[in-house]
């Protein structure tokens, strides 16, 4: 075989392994400024046109909420890598004055709020849109409502408080807050 | 009319059989390409498989919270089981025992009676709900472990890297500086747990001075149920638990294993490429060895297409003879191969699609490797070979 040919063979071979040894893209970190997906039909008769005026932050409602009195909360979503139940028109909102982790810090999931962990616990609530039975909506939030994490939302509904502390809020009315540009 | 005549068949088949000891080292390289082929496509097919069987889409496992990749260090209050009975609908339920098993699972030294050198096992704490919920159970042999006794999984003996005749019913294993008598041995359908050791739950937290399990393992009566943990899960806030469908709970240890499955293609990828080139040798060898007589065949009126297809043939022949050998040598020894690997052990799997693989890779094998002395053959002029030495 003439040396032309075998240049050719090696050629083809380091251009091969070349291709195969590229550096890997990588992928943006995932950022809550993506567009927002419709709501569903159903979705659709929760949401709220305007936004309500007496929001109280998740912050203040958890120190003052009894169970069973109508609350309007205000908070951001997020509280965990996945602040969602799959499956379910359910989702857990956290206090506005928590800030989630900076952009700068590039963190993947900033809703996680992994750099304020400690403030979790007083100031994150379960949203649950329920449906005329009282039950969970068996849609998911993100499909159902259109959602995503770190929108913030003003919430109406039904306060539901346990023996932990724990602050539940059974939706009838959801606001989704504009971003701001 | 100006036809395509090929060259007999048989011509090719003589031509090999005329150099028997170049195509048998040839026929013996080739096979032993495709053996490493099937050996690494069984190992990746066997991981997968083991991830994938492992998993109920029923069951959903619930942990402390950010452990879901890994189970061992998630800790959950010894009454977690009975809290989540209690507030669960949907879970399934037979003669109104529900399907809710808490475990306690760790890595740990094992050692046995011979080998005292320990080796780093996988134990699992379970109760009776234990088979109720992994439904690909069954105890294979002996019985149920009680206090002081364990029962060991079908690869265990792989994963601890011992002597299967060391896991035998009634011998002795030591864990967490205790003494465990083997009880019985269990297989799970190829599923993960086949390499681990079980034993009852409350002796393992004697054993280790603790008292909270590792997960509750919970299977729901309907697809609907899984949502139905979850939503618990995050409506207790105060519990800092989280709930993984088991099947997603293996598929995010799939997506772990991913560069490992990336490095075996590789590997695939370059054993190919040195069979090719070992093929390659060898038809140029064919090539260069017969100069005058392929010149001598375009001399009496076959065309040079036919000519290299003739040279394409030899090369596939001998691939396929040699994918053939090896796969007649490598399902008797790599099928059913216990392998030990960081989450436990598994078996290579060398099934239809490991197979048609390696059946597949030996073929492209024969036929990049005799295209190039093909294309020479079909460049060479005819007088130049008629006068070649």
């Amino acid at each position: 075989m003439s040396s032309g040919t075998w240049t050719g063979f090696v050629g083809l071979a380091l251009a091969v392994f070349a291709v195969g040894c590229g550096q890997t893209t990588i992928a943006p970190a995932p950022q809550s400024t993506s567009a927002t997906p419709a709501a569903s039909a159903g979705g659709a008769e929760v949401l709220l046109h305007e936004q309500p005026v007496d929001a109280k932050p998740v912050g203040d409602v958890r120190e003052s909420a009894e169970d069973g009195i109508e609350v309007t909360i205000l908070g951001r979503i997020g509280g965990g890598a996945n602040p969602w139940v799959d499956g379910r028109a359910a989702f857990t909102i956290v206090d506005p004055k928590v800030e989630p982790c900076h952009p700068s810090e590039g963190c993947p999931t900033p809703w996680d709020y992994c750099c304020s962990t400690d403030q979790l616990p007083k100031n994150r609530a379960m949203i649950k849109v329920v449906d005329a039975a009282g039950g969970t909506v068996e849609q998911d939030a993100r499909q159902f409502l259109g959602l995503k994490e770190l929108q913030t939302v003003v919430v109406k509904g039904k306060a539901k408080r346990d023996e932990a502390g724990n602050l539940t809020v059974l939706a009838n009315g959801v606001f989704v807050v504009p971003e701001q540009k | 009319m100006l036809t395509f005549r090929p060259l007999p068949w048989d011509y090719g088949v003589r031509n090999l059989l005329r150099r028997p000891g170049r195509s048998a080292l040839t026929l013996l390289g080739l096979g032993t390409v495709v053996f490493l082929v099937f050996l690494v496509v069984a190992f990746v097919r066997g991981l997968e498989t083991s991830l994938a069987v492992s998993g109920d889409p029923l069951v959903v496992l619930v942990h402390s919270l950010g452990a879901g990749e890994n189970i061992e260090n998630s800790t959950i209050p010894g009454q977690g089981a009975g809290v989540l009975s209690a507030s669960l609908g949907r879970v399934e339920t037979r003669y109104r025992q529900k399907h809710v098993s808490p475990e306690l699972y760790l890595g740990t030294e094992v050692t046995t009676e011979s080998v005292k050198e320990p080796a780093m096992g996988l134990v699992r704490g379970v109760t009776l709900a234990a088979p109720l919920v992994r439904r690909q159970f069954q105890l294979i042999e002996g019985t149920w472990p009680t206090t002081g006794e364990a029962i060991v999984g079908r690869l265990a003996a792989a994963k601890l890297g011992c002597d299967p005749a060391e896991l035998v019913i009634g011998r002795t294993l030591r864990i967490e500086g205790r003494p465990w008598k083997i009880s019985g041995r269990f297989a799970a359908a190829g599923a993960a747990f086949e390499s681990e050791i079980w034993c009852l739950v409350d002796d393992l937290q004697q054993a280790m001075k603790r008292q909270d399990v590792s997960l509750v393992a919970v299977a729901v009566s309907e697809a609907k149920g899984l949502a139905d943990v979850g939503e618990f899960c995050k409506e207790r806030v105060d519990l800092e638990w989280e709930a993984t469908p088991e099947l997603d709970y293996y598929a995010s240890l799939q997506t772990h294993y991913g560069p490992v499955r990336s490095v075996a293609w590789l590997i695939v990828l370059l054993v190919s490429g040195a069979g090719a080139f070992a093929g390659l040798n060898t038809m140029y060898g064919a090539v260069v060895g017969r100069v005058r007589e392929l010149a001598m065949l375009q001399t009496i009126g076959f065309s040079r297409r036919a000519i290299a297809l003739s040279i394409v043939q030899e090369g596939v022949l001998l691939a396929a003879a040699g994918s053939l050998l090896a796969a007649a040598v490598a399902l008797p020894l790599l099928n059913g191969l216990a392998v030990r690997f960081t989450m436990g052990a598994f078996t290579l799997r060398l099934d239809s699609v490991s197979l048609l693989y390696g059946l597949c890779t030996g073929l492209a094998i024969g036929v990049l490797g005799s295209l190039p002395p093909a294309w020479r053959a079909l460049r060479m002029p005819v007088v130049d070979g008629l006068k070649a030495i």
